[in-house]
């Protein structure tokens, strides 16, 4: 917890950032950011942010170095972080799937994925004993050239699949955005923590769904 | 040819190894002036197919296929102590024990962020007795315990006996139970409501689950939850919790959680975690758990590396005052509490050289000579030779 006082917030960067940054402007936050281009670090009036990958998100909220964070379900559960995660912001809304070319359903044996703990687990679930192999972008493609016969991939709307010939098999879990919060600074920072959160959760009604 | 070291293990250089015994002897003292004597158990078990933590439990095999494991934790290998040496306090004919220990224990699987694998915990127990001045004690030897090693605690309480009652008034079923106290404990509202919403519960019960998510803070949070769980069953629950908080003569920095629902089926009491300022992780976490190993125990451990990451960095370690080529001298000044290295040349000069190199402040051999520009203790230190000369 960088600074005595004043909250930490991580948040994933590129398009989701202003999403993010507008739901806590309505929870009542002021966060004046002044030339954010290139800076990973905003201290932005009533809160400080810092800006990472969301995979980094969950690690930053558990170690206590940001006292919250908004991150993804799917990327939450995927660390494996046992964090607060208070509020269901309702935005960002997508599925993680297990993606197949269209028409194939011969027994799975190697599944790509950009999110090996979440894909195993699944695989595991529905008896199945392929391998996981970790990809880090694009993992459709590995489907479309037989590195793996499916995929377990974030779903938004459908229409890459669409345009690869691929189709979604088994719906794995929803996700949206959270707000989660370190299990210290919940308590030792409640009487900031609290009341944001039932703001973000009165956003999340109105804006959200 | 160096060897890399085991996953999740490291070697403690003489700065840090020498603080962090300082450390546990703080704690050692503190644990002794309230009663608790040191116990030691050892770090092989025989594999036991019901050990708590089994799962993350290093485990070997022994000579005659038997297996064995490393010891993941004090309280199960405690609580066997108890049950062979002390039957008595076991069926409460002898009066409580209070044990402290402070050792090493191995989980082969660390979910957490360190992925460390090998840990200290220091801990205490308190067995054979149930009541509000016992979990009080422990309690406030948590609280002692941070500020010990001069951090300011905030202790913070719960009672998953609230939870249990929730459930019970519910009717959850046993299959849902572990998935919505992880929900209640994680404070994960959308998971809390999605699985309540397959129970057909009455509007009141349905709000006071959810309201538990924001059950924390001081001590007026009891009252709050008095009114969003009017009932029997969870103001039972509340009213051991408030028994244990009148045992504070000032309960005022302590903090209630009345979310807390981990290991839900092995605590059956108060529950407790210390917290410090600008510190992101617990330093130490406990509570009653009668019933689950001995009919009535509880403790706390403290995970002494977390602890001492809490701290500040420890220096340089400390050097000898004296490097000497005087056996006798040397013995008199060591009698008097100084630390007296012995040359292991009887050349003055290379003596020199070397008490130099280690940084030591005086060489010993026909006299007393500083190696250092204002050297610390000299006239204690002359006094001390004249005596023995003279």
């Amino acid at each position: 917890m960088a600074e005595a006082g004043k909250l930490t917030i991580a948040l994933p960067k590129g398009r989701i950032m202003r999403h993010c940054l507008g739901v806590l402007r309505q929870a009542g936050l002021n966060l004046e950011l002044a030339g954010m281009e290139r800076a990973l670090r905003h201290d932005a009036g009533d809160a400080s942010l810092i800006e990472m990958r969301n995979g980094d998100v969950p690690t930053y909220v558990e170690l206590g170095v940001a006292d919250a964070g908004i991150v993804g379900k799917d990327v939450l559960l995927e660390s494996g972080s046992r964090l607060y995660e208070p509020v269901d912001l309702g935005f960002a809304v997508c599925r993680l799937s297990l993606i197949r070319l269209r028409g194939v359903r011969s027994d799975l044996r190697r599944v790509a994925s950009k999110y090996p703990k979440l894909a195993a687990r699944y695989l595991r679930d529905v008896g199945s004993s392929a391998e996981v192999v970790k990809l880090a972008g694009n993992v459709e493609l590995a489907c479309l050239t037989g590195l793996a016969d499916a995929v377990v991939d974030i779903v938004e709307t459908g229409g890459t699949l669409r345009a690869n010939d691929l189709e979604e098999v088994d719906v794995i879990l929803w996700s949206s955005a959270r707000f989660v919060v370190n299990r210290a600074a919940l308590k030792l920072k409640s009487d900031q923590l609290k009341p944001l959160i039932s703001s973000l959760r009165e956003v999340a009604q109105t804006v959200g769904r | 040819m160096i060897e890399v070291l085991p996953e999740g293990t490291r070697y403690e250089l003489p700065g840090q190894a020498s603080k962090r015994a300082r450390v546990v002897d703080t704690l050692k003292t503190l644990y002794s002036s309230w009663g608790y004597l040191q116990v030691d158990v050892p770090v092989l078990e025989r594999y036991h197919p019901h050990h708590p933590r089994l799962a993350q439990s290093f485990k070997l095999s022994d000579r005659d296929s038997g297996v064995l494991t490393l010891r993941s934790d004090f309280t199960p290998m405690l609580a066997n102590l108890v049950r062979t040496n002390y039957p008595r306090v076991v069926t409460g004919e002898d009066p409580a024990l209070r044990f402290q220990y402070a050792g090493k224990v191995w989980h082969a699987i660390n979910p957490d962020m360190a992925r460390t694998r090998e840990f200290t915990q220091v801990g205490l127990e308190l067995i054979g007795v149930s009541n509000a001045r016992a979990d009080a004690e422990l309690i406030h030897l948590a609280r002692e315990s941070v500020r010990a090693v001069d951090l300011v605690p905030r202790v913070e309480i719960g009672n998953p006996g609230f939870v249990r009652a929730l459930f019970q008034l519910a009717a959850v079923p046993k299959t849902l139970q572990e998935g919505l106290a992880d929900a209640i404990d994680r404070k994960d509202q959308s998971t809390l409501v999605s699985l309540l919403g397959g129970l057909d519960l009455a509007p009141d019960l349905f709000s006071a689950f959810q309201a538990t998510l924001d059950l924390y803070g001081d001590v007026g949070v009891l009252d709050a939850a008095r009114r969003v769980a009017p009932w029997e069953e969870t103001c039972r629950e509340l009213d051991r919790l408030e028994g244990v908080l009148s045992e504070f003569e000032d309960n005022s920095d302590l903090l209630l959680d009345l979310g807390m629902a981990r290991r839900l089926s092995y605590y059956t009491g108060v529950t407790f975690r210390a917290y410090t300022f600008d510190f992101g992780q617990p330093l130490l976490g406990g509570g009653r758990y009668d019933g689950a190993l001995l009919p009535f125990a509880a403790g706390f451990a403290i995970g002494l590396e977390r602890l001492m990451s809490a701290l500040p960095e420890a220096g340089e370690p400390e050097t000898p005052l004296v490097m000497s080529l005087d056996d006798v001298s040397a013995r008199t000044l060591r009698a008097a509490g100084f630390s007296v290295m012995r040359a292991l040349t009887t050349d003055v000069e290379e003596a020199r050289r070397q008490a130099e190199a280690y940084g030591i402040a005086y060489l010993l051999a026909e006299q007393l000579e500083p190696l250092v520009s204002d050297p610390p203790q000299q006239e204690v230190l002359e006094r001390l030779l004249e005596g023995d000369r003279g």
